[in-house]
């Protein structure tokens, strides 16, 4: 905690930098970008480097779920999602919103206090990676014993959610003037 | 005190590694490089060898000896041709693409044991690039950012095949990633650790796949499903899709493709060894006879029969299987793959949590199996109780006549049924016939041009053919 | 191990691996859970019943499994409080996560007995019209996938088709609310907040009639729910930089300064503005949910589009819930922090009542103005909340408890004035209804003076409560502008029974469709409810009086 400062980097604090630079750069392409497939392709820039952020601090765990979930399913999905709807190769401008400007108030609003928040309240603190604190076993352990009502709380929302996406989506073989079917 | 016993263990899980020196560590990356191209060149040999004889032909001999330098000719004559790139595409993700598919199948191998610890110019390292406590966590992270190769390939061509065929790849290899997700985690509880060298080390005596059957096979499914290849090739399907998210693509770039296709079922075959075939590990006769089977460089030898065993097995299934049609390709995913996995699942769990409280084995045995037949036992009560039975008792219902479009696809007549009469034409000698007297009649001196005005006996004809088959239609359709 | 390995040597080949050391298990009190256990038991029951039992007999089973689950976690919170869990025996349960004391059993029964009376109404068959063909059918989307408008719709609608998983949905509805007031550390709370909102995002969009307007109430809502839901999560993020701890009593102990703040924050200490902000983010993730100015945009979109069954549901429980876990979370962790947040929910509260009020007289549909109303009511809790004292808990309790029933039976009341296309919510539609159903139109004349907080109804009682509560907090000033809101909400409330009674009725106005015993059960319980804590409210403030300690 004490004994270090900020004269003194080592590669990965400069890592973390540049990766960071990476990820917010990606995060600023995926928002002011005009194709709405390369947004989702910074977007997963933008993720990727998060993880490797997670992995320089040590949660390799959390790290590859980020890859695996994020990047190799939810991006992927969401891409589906625009190909089979509308996937325009070049610009679509009809996309685009005339509340920029006042979304991007909010944004930076919002960042510019987060940022000073954090930034002031930790100010020099130095907190020293200790190595495995993010390893499977240790999340393991925290997930199924101080926080195993959440967790299955979570399964709980994830059910919901399933059902509630058959509900929405499914649809009875339509024949008019057959009122109830045997069964499904 | 168990959790500190844990502890312990997982820190000593990858002492080994992470302390070699940096030039063995390149040294050992450019192995596997080098590995993966020669395997590859191998490969697409032996598979063309491999198909022929299954189809009862030669195969390629003409390159080399035995046509063994196929795959070069191959390569020269793919790097010399035009480079195409579609007026339609996104050039930029076009190119990118094959980059994205093939670097990832690639890096999955930074994990994967080729052998135990061996000594290299007087450093003992073992045969593995690195290893992570999640190993396998690591491989499924990396193969699935491999799927945006082929989803972008697909978009980026800016022609409607290839997005089809990259919109089939995603929801494949997303749907599969889960059965073969569930899978693994089998054998993580038993090996009690993600990472590849720890499962490995694990199976010293039995391979998982003799203690994990359903998982090796529900595994093995699932790895066919992730790599795109024959019988669940349906995102490159040429009856289909032309050629699927390649359509567009020519030269180095569907050459990188096939590279990244080749390697990936490489890289699935090595997990699959890994996970399920005891790593790099001789089979049980070897060792018993040899000792020394298991040390050493000599583990490389299995190891490499075992990644041809699994190419074998991949060429095999695209020479004798006809390709699934998609929707059952996905029913097989969603309906079958993954509740057996989560029933096997839950019952390898039961199993570790008795082994865990200490529980002797044939009580286990008893226990789980006894509790799987009264399962099974209790299912076949309810079929014969509350199953309803056909109407009409023992009177086997008609047959419903055959439908060739059944479900809007075309399907071909089972055994004892029988096409429907196509419409045809009439016989040569009657049309010749016809044709021969409405020329009479052309020229016999009539003034009408209109060879039309009279109905002539061979339109007549048609058009008494196409009535009957219409009205054969219509009487099929009012069976139906 | 080395047991097994000795006893069974022969097998040994097949258990080589050591048993991995075991996590320690964790401690759960299941029979302190029992009430969301049953709930959540009954919700599974649910889906396997859609899954395996025959389509004709699901809506019988359903319901009978949602009321069986209902009456058992009713009967367990009833058990708990006998012995004395709400008392003596008040503590947190599954390793913190629960707590399981006073006000958490009160909501919870609150919750499970306004969930039961608005399941009644949710599963009302009988006011669709109905013909040879078509069956008894309820207020849901035959086929929710089909497009509005579409072919597809209309055979589905003709076919008579109905679907059967609005209950399993409301049940886990129900479980994420009975979580979300008893939560005991930020990420429960987060969670319980997530479990709730999913399953109402969804029934929004299930309306039979009116989808496209029902379709589009459950983007907002989902699109703005999301939202909050990321501030709250900053939020908690930022307490949790704060004080190193997710637990609610943990985060009161480092405001106080009775536990080490986090250890990062030890050596530097500037930590004031994490909690400041971190405290107002979750507090405004809070106060979306429940419908409080600045951040009541959703309400009346979605009270209007959603299926009126559906909404009395969400406007009454889900309000229920998200006071729980505003008092839990002011008055369990930021107690010390009261001079900070008392200011701005003075601001919010003055704001919600007011603008709830006047803008509910300018509204021209039932189900608008009612949702305005409740944001109005939003805002009377407020001054309650604002309290900050016993009194002020055990008064908010009451109010929750009273309105609920108020705004169940109010809704169940709106689902039977119907036309041709379905209810007929426009005011103008309402008038002289007195003089065609004067038993429907006096219901909701009782429903109208409740929230109007006339006395002998338990309106009255209700904001006689929470005023006294918050005057006795010190905070007269918001009791003087209560009472003006008030008087202006009257206003609208008396016009429309003046509208009811006093206008003539139209050639072409609606009819009032007969209801089943269902319906006809859920706002006879909603007008005795209103009734008896209006006339003998003393019992139910001496219960919420005893239910009103926070364990920590």
């Amino acid at each position: 905690m004490s004994g270090q400062s900020f004269l003194s980097t080592s590669g990965t604090e400069i890592a973390f930098v540049l990766v960071g630079i990476v990820a917010l750069g990606a995060a600023l392409l995926t928002v002011t970008t005009r194709q709405l497939v390369h947004a989702a392709l910074w977007l997963v820039v933008a993720l990727g480097a998060l993880a490797v952020e997670y992995l320089l601090l040590t949660a390799e765990f959390v790290a590859w779920v980020q890859v695996l979930i994020y990047v190799g399913a939810v991006v992927v999905l969401l891409l589906f999602g625009l190909m089979l709807t509308r996937a325009p190769i070049g610009p679509s401008p009809d996309a685009d919103s005339r509340h920029r400007p006042l979304a991007a108030a909010v944004a930076v609003a919002a960042a510019a206090l987060l940022v000073t928040v954090v930034a002031d309240a930790f100010r020099t603190t130095w907190i020293t990676l200790r190595p495995g604190a993010g390893s499977a076993e240790a999340n393991g352990i925290g997930l199924f014993r101080a926080w195993v009502l959440p967790f299955e709380a979570l399964s709980v929302l994830l059910l919901a959610a399933l059902v509630g996406a058959i509900v929405l989506s499914r649809r009875r073989a339509a024949r008019p003037g057959v009122h109830e079917e045997a069964d499904d | 005190m168990t959790v500190m016993h844990a502890q312990v263990l997982a820190a000593g899980d990858v002492s080994g590694f992470g302390h070699d020196p940096w030039w063995i560590m390149l040294i050992k990356a450019v192995a596997i490089v080098v590995f993966l191209m020669v395997s590859v060149i191998w490969a697409i040999v032996w598979e063309r060898k491999v198909v022929g004889w299954m189809q009862l032909r030669i195969g390629p001999n003409r390159t080399g000896p035995w046509g063994l330098l196929q795959s070069f000719a191959d390569a020269m004559k793919m790097m010399l041709k035009e480079d195409l790139v579609v007026k339609n595409a996104d050039k930029f993700v076009l190119v990118l693409a094959p980059i994205v598919a093939v670097v990832p199948s690639f890096m999955a191998w930074a994990v994967i044991p080729f052998g135990p610890e061996v000594s290299m110019f007087g450093h003992r390292t073992a045969l593995q690039l690195t290893d992570l406590p999640v190993g396998l966590l690591y491989i499924l992270a990396v193969t699935s950012v491999g799927i945006y190769g082929f989803v972008l390939s697909g978009w980026a061509s800016g022609s409607t095949y290839p997005l089809l065929g990259g919109l089939r790849s995603s929801a494949q290899m997303i749907s599969y990633e889960i059965a073969m997700g569930l899978s693994f985690a089998a054998v993580f509880l038993f090996s009690g650790s993600m990472s590849t060298s720890q499962i490995v080390a694990a199976q010293a005596h039995t391979w998982y796949v003799a203690l994990l059957p359903v998982s090796f096979l529900v595994y093995v499914i699932a790895m066919v499903g992730e790599t795109n290849r024959a019988p669940f090739d349906l995102p490159e399907a040429e009856g289909e899709l032309v050629s699927g998210y390649s359509t567009e693509y020519s030269s180095m770039k569907f050459g990188t493709f096939m590279l990244a296709e080749y390697i990936n079922m490489y890289t699935v075959s090595a997990v699959c060894a890994t996970l399920f075939l005891g790593g790099w590990r001789a089979p049980a006769p070897i060792t018993t006879i040899w000792a020394g089977a298991n040390s050493g460089w000599f583990p490389l030898i299995w190891f490499v029969i075992k990644l041809q065993i699994g190419l074998f097995f991949f060429i095999w299934l695209r020479g004798t299987l006809p390709r699934f049609r998609y929707d059952q390709f996905m029913k097989l995913g969603w309906k079958v793959l993954i509740p057996v996995s989560l029933v096997w699942l839950v019952l390898v769990a039961v199993v570790r949590a008795m082994k865990n409280e200490g529980w002797q084995f044939g009580r286990i045995a008893l226990w789980t199996v006894g509790g799987v037949l009264v399962l099974l036992i209790l299912a076949l009560v309810w079929d014969a109780v509350f199953r309803r039975k056909p109407a009409g008792g023992g009177e086997p219902a008609p047959e419903p006549a055959f439908d060739p479009m059944a479900g809007g696809f075309p399907v071909p007549p089972l055994p004892g049924q029988a096409l429907p009469p196509v419409p045809r034409r009439a016989p040569r000698a009657q049309r010749r016939a016809a044709a021969a007297r409405a020329a009479e009649a052309e020229t016999g001196g009539t003034d009408t041009d209109d060879g039309d005005g009279s109905p002539s006996p061979a339109n007549a004809g048609a058009r008494s053919a196409a009535t009957t088959s219409t009205t054969g239609k219509g009487a099929e359709r009012d069976d139906r | 191990m080395s047991a097994t390995a000795v006893a069974a040597p022969a097998v040994h080949s097949l258990w080589t691996t050591a048993a991995a050391a075991p996590i320690h298990a964790p401690k759960i009190e299941y029979a302190q859970l029992s009430p969301i256990l049953v709930v959540l038991g009954a919700a599974v029951a649910g889906i396997l019943v859609e899954a395996f039992v025959p389509r004709r007999a699901r809506y019988g089973t359903q319901l009978a499994v949602t009321l069986i689950g209902l009456a058992g976690a009713f009967a367990a919170v009833v058990g708990l409080a006998a012995t004395g869990y709400a008392t003596t025996k008040a503590d947190l349960a599954a390793m913190g996560s629960i707590a399981v004391d006073g006000p958490s059993l009160f909501l919870q029964g609150t919750l499970i007995l306004v969930t039961a009376v608005g399941v009644l109404a949710i599963a009302e068959r009988g006011l669709e019209p109905q013909s040879r063909e078509v069956p008894h059918v309820d207020a849901f989307a035959p086929q929710a996938a089909a497009v509005p408008g579409s072919e597809d719709e209309k055979a589905a609608a003709r076919a008579g088709w109905s679907t059967t998983e609005v209950f399993p949905l409301t049940l886990f509805a129900l479980s994420g609310m009975l979580v979300f007031p008893a939560a005991g550390d930020l990420l429960t709370l987060f969670i319980g907040l997530e479990i709730l909102s999913l399953p109402l995002y969804l029934m929004c969009a299930l309306a039979r009639r009116r989808r496209l307007l029902s379709q589009e109430s459950a983007v907002k809502y989902f699109l703005l729910g999301a939202f909050a839901s990321a501030f709250f999560l900053f939020g908690t993020a930022l307490l949790y930089g704060y004080a190193g701890t997710l637990d609610l009593g943990g985060i009161a102990k480092v405001v106080t300064g009775d536990a080490a703040p986090n250890a990062a924050l030890n050596a530097s200490a500037h930590g004031d503005a994490l909690l400041l902000i971190g405290g107002a983010m979750i507090v405004m993730g809070l106060l979306f949910k429940v419908g409080a100015v600045p951040f009541h945009a959703w309400t009346p979109d979605v009270y209007q589009g959603a299926p009126t069954p559906i909404t009395g549901f969400m406007a009454a429980a889900t309000k229920v819930a998200a006071f729980g876990a505003l008092l839990r979370l002011l008055y369990v962790a930021l107690p010390e922090m009261r001079w900070d947040w008392r200011p701005v929910m003075w601001g919010v509260a003055i704001l919600t009542m007011a603008l709830g009020a006047i803008v509910a007289v300018t509204q021209t549909d039932v189900k608008r103005m009612l949702a305005y109303s409740s944001i109005a009511h939003a805002g009377f809790l407020l001054t309650g909340v604002i309290a900050g004292n016993k009194q002020g808990v055990s008064a908010v309790l009451f109010y929750l408890a009273a309105y609920s029933f108020v705004t169940l039976g109010a809704f169940a009341v709106v689902t039977l004035v119907r036309d041709a296309g379905g209810e007929a919510t426009h005011l103008s539609r309402w008038d002289g209804l007195g003089r065609r159903s004067p038993l429907v139109a006096v219901t909701f004349a009782l429903f109208l003076l409740a929230f109007a907080g006339i006395p002998l109804t338990s309106g009255f009682s209700g904001k006689f409560a929470v005023f006294s509560a918050a005057a006795k907090g010190g905070a007269v000033p918001l009791v003087v502008v209560g009472v003006l809101c008030s008087a202006v909400a009257a206003f609208f409330y008396v016009r429309v029974i003046v509208r009811m009674f006093f206008a003539e009725p139209r050639a072409d106005g609606p009819s009032v469709a007969v209801p089943s015993a269902l319906t006809g059960t859920a706002i006879a319980v909603g007008a005795a409810a209103t009734l008896v804590l209006g006339v003998f409210p003393q019992w139910a403030f001496d219960l919420a009086d005893k239910a009103s300690v926070f364990i920590r």
